[in-house]
């Protein structure tokens, strides 16, 4: 009988579509540059010298790291290498490096900003680094283009040529998996601490957050129309979702209703909480990448790999 | 070897933001606070909201209008200025800090929000805002020729309604029209630094407000 390592290991070598990589690489940096443009539109303000820093409070628990502000200048640069590394990366334009520069800038101004950084800026350049680190932009993108267009012109084909060869479609990558794990591991997490808090004994959490700032005007809409009672219902759906995420994720058969109730949830909180958006999209990517039905992602890569 | 490497690097960061997501320490306790803020991504809204907070500034406008000389007319009661000439009007903050200026994601929110009672960043805060509307760098809501002395930071804490009852959209309102009830003040310039700032005299090295 195979151990549990064993099983793992197994797990980690078989081969994955290499479109579920390619989907992330494309549409992670898309929904990261829009969470960001509001921040970029304003570098100078965000990481420069223009704008408020918090002082250096000399290892004070809600600072994470002082970084001085940048002169503007730089802090305008900065923005720019990001928007074009981000841009790069989902063309698949040199996707790798890309993505890895895209990833440094991300946490650079996670770090630089606390005041600015929410759940993708942390998230964000973990994610680029796992594209960074797998085959990224080998089927999808500018790099597949120019691969293609020199094996052509060496008169090998798309399908031939040495070291011009389209990859396998099927192939074992690391970073697929880390990326399909990881909405569930943060599904599980959240799941845990809203039971720990007030999930489970207050009937209108969700009720509660439909009133602030972050206010559309869907939320608005639901908020009015729906009777009370239909906010616990929705309650307790996303919390059983979350917290037994490894168990619809983990077994076949509750995948893809998974995979929709997920993405329902995300649109919801995407049209209802304003800026969440971005994250909503953030999580969507994740959640169609990795969580998408083989079969279909299969059928999707057939034009583009060997 | 690099694959292994980066595996367990991987599991590493999983088991980390689970654990953190759960409220284990573990990952706080050894880790450095740098690599442990990249963890803290999954406790998201696990508690209920008591109200719809929302953070203003106020800046004390000297009795003359200008600083320098004091004045007999506009007295005003409020915390943090009483007996002291002049008055406090809302300085609508937005326009420096203009990312996100509309919603709770603004960094004035933001910095209300985790360091209010952190004395070194309100000083901090305090001194930005006099610098900036002294500047006349944008449209405050207090005149552009007419300087602040001093600033004073409150919550405001809007009841939510319940299940049924008529709903009005979130917005924004003057600070003035929010019952005392509602406002939490928490960060005012010391009455002394009000009045010399008025006077005309410039702080000394080490002041600080209370």
């Amino acid at each position: 009988m195979p151990t549990l390592g064993t099983r793992i290991a197994d797990w980690l070598d078989e081969p994955v579509p290499l479109l579920r990589l390619e989907i992330v690489r494309i549409a992670a940096p898309l929904a990261v540059l829009g969470f960001m443009s509001s921040r970029l539109a304003h570098a100078d303000e965000w990481i420069g010298d223009a704008g408020f820093r918090v002082p250096d409070l000399g290892g004070d628990w809600r600072q994470p790291l002082f970084i001085p502000a940048l002169p503007a200048w730089l802090a305008w640069t900065l923005a720019g290498v990001m928007i074009a590394s981000g841009l790069a990366c989902a063309a698949g334009y040199r996707a790798r490096p890309s993505a890895a520069i895209f990833a440094a800038t991300l946490a650079f101004v996670a770090l630089s900003d606390r005041l600015a950084a929410f759940t993708v800026s942390k998230m964000s350049p973990v994610v680029m680094l796992a594209v960074a680190l797998g085959p990224a932009g080998s089927i999808l993108g500018v790099d597949a283009w120019r691969r293609d267009r020199a094996a052509g012109a060496n008169g090998a084909g798309p399908d031939g040529g040495k070291g011009l060869e389209r990859p396998l479609a099927m192939q074992p990558i690391g970073s697929v998996r880390f990326l399909q794990v990881l909405p569930v591991v943060i599904y599980s997490a959240s799941g845990i601490a809203k039971a720990r808090g007030d999930w489970l004994h207050h009937p209108l959490v969700l009720w509660s957050h439909l009133h602030d700032s972050y206010q559309t005007p869907i939320a608005f809409a639901l908020a009015s129309a729906l009777p009370g009672w239909s906010w616990t219902v929705f309650q307790a759906m996303v919390l059983a979702f979350e917290m037994l995420a490894p168990l619809w994720f983990g077994w076949s058969r509750t995948r893809p209703y998974a995979l929709v109730f997920g993405l329902g949830m995300h649109a919801m909180i995407g049209l209802m909480f304003g800026p969440v958006v971005w994250f909503a999209l953030l999580m969507m990517t994740l959640l169609v990448a990795g969580h998408t039905p083989e079969r279909l992602v299969v059928k999707w890569s057939r034009p583009f790999a060997a | 070897m690099t694959r292994w490497f980066l595996g367990c690097l991987a599991a590493a960061y999983l088991a980390g933001v689970w654990l953190d997501g759960v409220g284990s320490t573990l990952p706080s306790s050894i880790l450095p606070r740098s690599a442990n803020y990249f963890l803290q991504v999954s406790a998201l809204f696990p508690y209920a909201a008591l109200a719809s907070i929302d953070y203003r500034a106020e800046g004390w406008v000297c009795a003359n209008g200008a600083n320098g000389a004091n004045g007999a007319s506009g007295a005003n009661d409020a915390n943090g200025a009483n007996g002291t000439d002049g008055k406090w009007e809302e300085i609508d903050t937005r326009p420096y800090f203009p990312i996100d200026a509309d919603n709770k994601e603004n960094r004035f929110q933001r910095v209300m929000h985790f360091y209010r009672d952190n004395r070194p960043t309100m000083h901090a805060l305090e001194a930005y805002l006099i610098e900036a509307h002294g500047e006349g760098r944008a449209d405050d809501g207090i005149p552009r020729d007419v300087p602040i002395a001093g600033v004073r930071f409150s919550s405001l804490r809007i009841p939510l309604p319940q299940p049924g009852e008529p709903l009005t959209r979130s917005e924004r309102k003057p600070l003035s029209e929010y019952p005392e009830s509602e406002r939490q003040l928490f960060y005012h310039t010391r009455r002394s630094k009000l009045e010399a700032r008025c006077a005309g005299q410039h702080d000394s090295p080490g002041d600080e407000s209370d």
